[in-house]
């Protein structure tokens, strides 16, 4: 075996089998489940609220409080006068009282909610929701409106948003491509950040690793058995499959969760609270809850792992240089600020370029090597981005990373070797000249 | 016949010169001992040996071909400033480094045992290299050196740091690698280590080579100039000779006394001065040169 690759594999075998690399990798997605579940579970309490209250209600209507008690309901409502109820709420006999003015029939007047401060909400949502059907169906009934035009009128109509392709048929977009927004601007967001983390993490691994053979001097050991550029070039790949695994773990978990997600979300909730059927579809169900899950694409995927490993040997070439000139960690703080300015800004502009992805700033930015990882997969969750634009985008990465590298390989050979004083920007630009 | 041959080799660093036109030869079944005042550019001079760097003007030939990856194969390279990586397993460590130098695993491994049992370290090969003692993991970076087999085996103050008895091993094994016709190069300050394992030496200051040949012929080449003594009394016979500038006394306590000779007829005057002042006379020796002492003048003369 060449022994770049005996160092490829020592470094990739000795990371990912380390105890910090299984449990990042697992429990990050575990983390994103049990944050999700958070949420979920958040947006039921606020719509099922929690322990049913005792509400004295105020009814001028003479028909609403029949009409809602007719139904069940979750709290206890107790029919009273405006001044005993008002005294039950004070005394705490009641955890609030509602007045339903004779006006709301007619759709003149409104009604309020009396509670005391920070208490008796939880059925606010609830009655408003019962006070509307019961004032609709009265009014309904008192018109005299046939069940036709009830159906009518209440006839619901989905928007379904599809996106172009110049490439294919429309008929088989609708059908294969159906794409809803605000999932590519979560998706992008998710893939433009595990990239920007897979990105810094890993780089910085690398740049540790180096600095760390550096410190103890092992360097000197390793250079007597191999080339300073297989040993450097044997960590990036080692450390570079380290983070590909990890990045595929994460995105076919994140993969699993955008398929089976819809079922686990399901599970929480009960079909009755959305007004939906019990019997309704996962779909049905996700949109009655006003909920989408984006829908990861193949293609998406290998664009995603490609423009990670473009990025990350990127960004390695620059962070191997700064670790071969210093022989501290804290040493390396001064030249990382430069380094990371672009990584930055790439996140600076991630909700610019989710919102307009083909403005000239997302393309500029998914154009430049050192924006691009992140801008172009963000733009192509976001919207269609032309072939030809992410095949330039990539081959102007490849000429990124060659020259990264091509440069840091140069000022590592004589770097590593270099001890005594910290190395400025102009004795790596003598190294990068001479070796 | 020489295995290792250094022609004329020149390495700079910038403007300074560490290494300036140095030739010397290392041959198989000998320790050569490598010697220089810190900053000489012993390490720089290792490091073109071991193809870490390339010497700016010069070559340096191994079995008459310059070095290059197919010579780091057959080379063991032991630094004085010593490194493993510390949250690795010593045998992963071990068997990561003999794979660097091409050993196939099966053997490597057999190896590895062998060396851990001779240096009685076996139940360290699971643990983590940052557990062991510092005596310890000097013991895994020899084997480490040692376990492909080189034939050119570059040892750089291989006792820093380790016990008598665990000096004594490695010595042990030096010299069975000497006698398995290996060529070892051992740079050292120690003078007296020196004196006892080497068979040659190269002596460098300020990147030049001073001295380079078999140890018998350097010393002998100095001469008897050197004057032993042992004796009872005050010694106030030596007085007169070193006034006269005919010795220059190199240490000197009460009883002893050691000096070197400018004046050959000196040694007789000395004996005579003391057999008659002394009250005893325990010895009194003229001898070559110590290597410290050789070490020293020739430093001090460049």
């Amino acid at each position: 075996m060449n022994s770049m690759m005996i160092i490829a594999r020592s470094e990739f075998l000795r990371r990912a089998t380390s105890k910090v690399f299984i449990i990042t990798t697992l429990l990050a997605p575990i983390g994103l489940i049990v944050f999700i579940a958070i949420t979920v579970l958040a947006s039921i309490a606020t719509i099922g609220g929690d322990d049913p209250l005792t509400i004295a209600v105020v009814d001028e209507t003479g028909f609403v409080l029949d009409r809602i008690l007719e139904e069940e309901f979750e709290h206890t409502l107790v029919r009273a006068g405006v001044a005993a109820a008002r005294d039950g709420v004070l005394t705490g006999r009641y955890d609030g009282y509602v007045t339903i003015p004779s006006g709301v029939a007619t759709g003149e007047e409104s009604v309020s909610y009396y509670a005391l401060e920070g208490e008796g909400y939880g059925a606010v949502g609830d009655l408003r929701r019962s006070i509307r059907t019961a004032v609709r169906d009265h009014r309904i009934e008192e018109a005299g409106i046939s069940e036709d035009v009830l159906d009518i009128v209440n006839t619901r109509v989905f928007v379904e948003s599809v996106r172009l392709s110049p490439a294919r048929p429309s008929a088989e977009e609708s059908s294969t491509e159906a794409y809803p927004e605000q999932g590519g601007f979560g998706l992008g967001m998710t893939m433009g950040l595990l990239i920007y983390m897979g990105m810094l993490v890993y780089s910085s691994v690398l740049m540790q690793g180096i600095i760390a053979e550096k410190q103890t001097r092992i360097v000197e050991i390793i250079l007597s058995s191999a080339r300073p550029f297989n040993l450097l070039m044997g960590k990036v790949l080692g450390i570079g499959a380290t983070g590909l695994v990890q990045l595929m773990a994460w995105v076919l978990i994140l993969l699993a969760i955008t398929t089976f997600g819809g079922m686990i979300v399901v599970t929480f909730f009960d079909p009755a609270l959305l007004g939906a059927e019990t019997a309704t579809s996962t779909e049905e169900l996700l949109a009655a809850a006003d909920i989408s899950l984006p829908t990861l694409r193949f293609g998406m995927l290998v664009w995603c792992i490609l423009f990670f490993l473009g990025g990350f040997l990127l960004y390695a070439g620059l962070f191997a240089a700064i670790g071969s000139m210093v022989e501290q960690p804290q040493d390396a703080q001064g030249f990382m600020l430069p380094v990371m300015l672009p990584l930055i800004a790439s996140l600076m502009f991630m909700a610019a370029v989710l919102e307009s992805p083909n403005s000239s700033l997302a393309v500029i930015l998914s154009m430049i090597p050192f924006t691009a990882p992140v801008s172009m997969i963000m733009r192509m969750a976001a919207t269609n981005v032309p072939f030809w634009e992410v095949l330039a985008s990539y081959m102007l990465m490849v000429a990124g990373f060659t020259t990264t590298m091509w440069v840091a390989s140069r000022i590592y050979r004589v770097g590593i070797l270099m001890y005594g004083k910290k190395a400025s920007v102009r004795d790596a630009i003598r190294w990068f000249r001479h070796a | 016949m020489s295995v290792l041959s250094i022609r004329g080799a020149t390495k700079r660093y910038g403007k300074v010169t560490a290494v300036n036109e140095v030739s010397f030869d290392a041959k198989p079944g000998r320790i050569l001992g490598f010697l220089g005042p810190n900053g000489a550019g012993k390490t720089s001079t290792i490091r073109m040996i071991a193809d870490i760097t390339a010497p700016d003007e010069g070559e340096v030939l191994f079995d008459g071909r310059p070095v290059g990856p197919w010579s780091q194969k057959v080379m063991g390279y032991l630094p004085e400033e010593r490194g493993l990586y510390r949250k690795l397993k010593v045998s992963s460590q071990l068997l990561y480094l003999a794979a660097l130098k091409g050993v196939p695993r099966a053997e490597a491994k057999q190896k590895m045992q062998y060396w851990a049992r001779r240096f009685g370290m076996e139940r360290w090969l699971s643990h983590k290299t940052q557990e062991l003692s510092k005596g310890m993991q000097q013991k895994v970076q020899f084997i480490a050196a040692i376990l492909p087999e080189p034939r050119l085996l570059i040892l750089d103050e291989p006792f820093g740091g380790l016990d008598p008895i665990n000096s004594e091993l490695l010595r042990e094994i030096i010299r069975e690698f000497k006698e398995a016709g290996r060529t070892i190069l051992f740079a050292s300050h120690r003078m007296e280590q020196v004196e006892q394992l080497c068979d040659d030496i190269c002596l460098i200051a300020r990147g030049k080579v001073l001295v380079h040949g078999g140890l018998r012929e350097v010393k002998a080449s100095y001469g008897r100039n050197t004057l032993l003594l042992d004796f009872a009394g005050d010694g106030t016979f030596l007085a007169p000779f070193e006034r006269a500038g005919a010795i220059e006394i190199k240490t000197r306590s009460a009883h002893r006394a050691e000096m070197r000779v400018r004046d050959t007829t000196a040694p007789r005057a000395i004996l005579e001065a003391m057999l008659d002042q002394a009250i005893q006379v325990y010895r009194y020796e003229l001898a070559e040169p110590s290597l410290a002492e050789i070490f020293i003048s020739e430093v001090e003369r460049s």
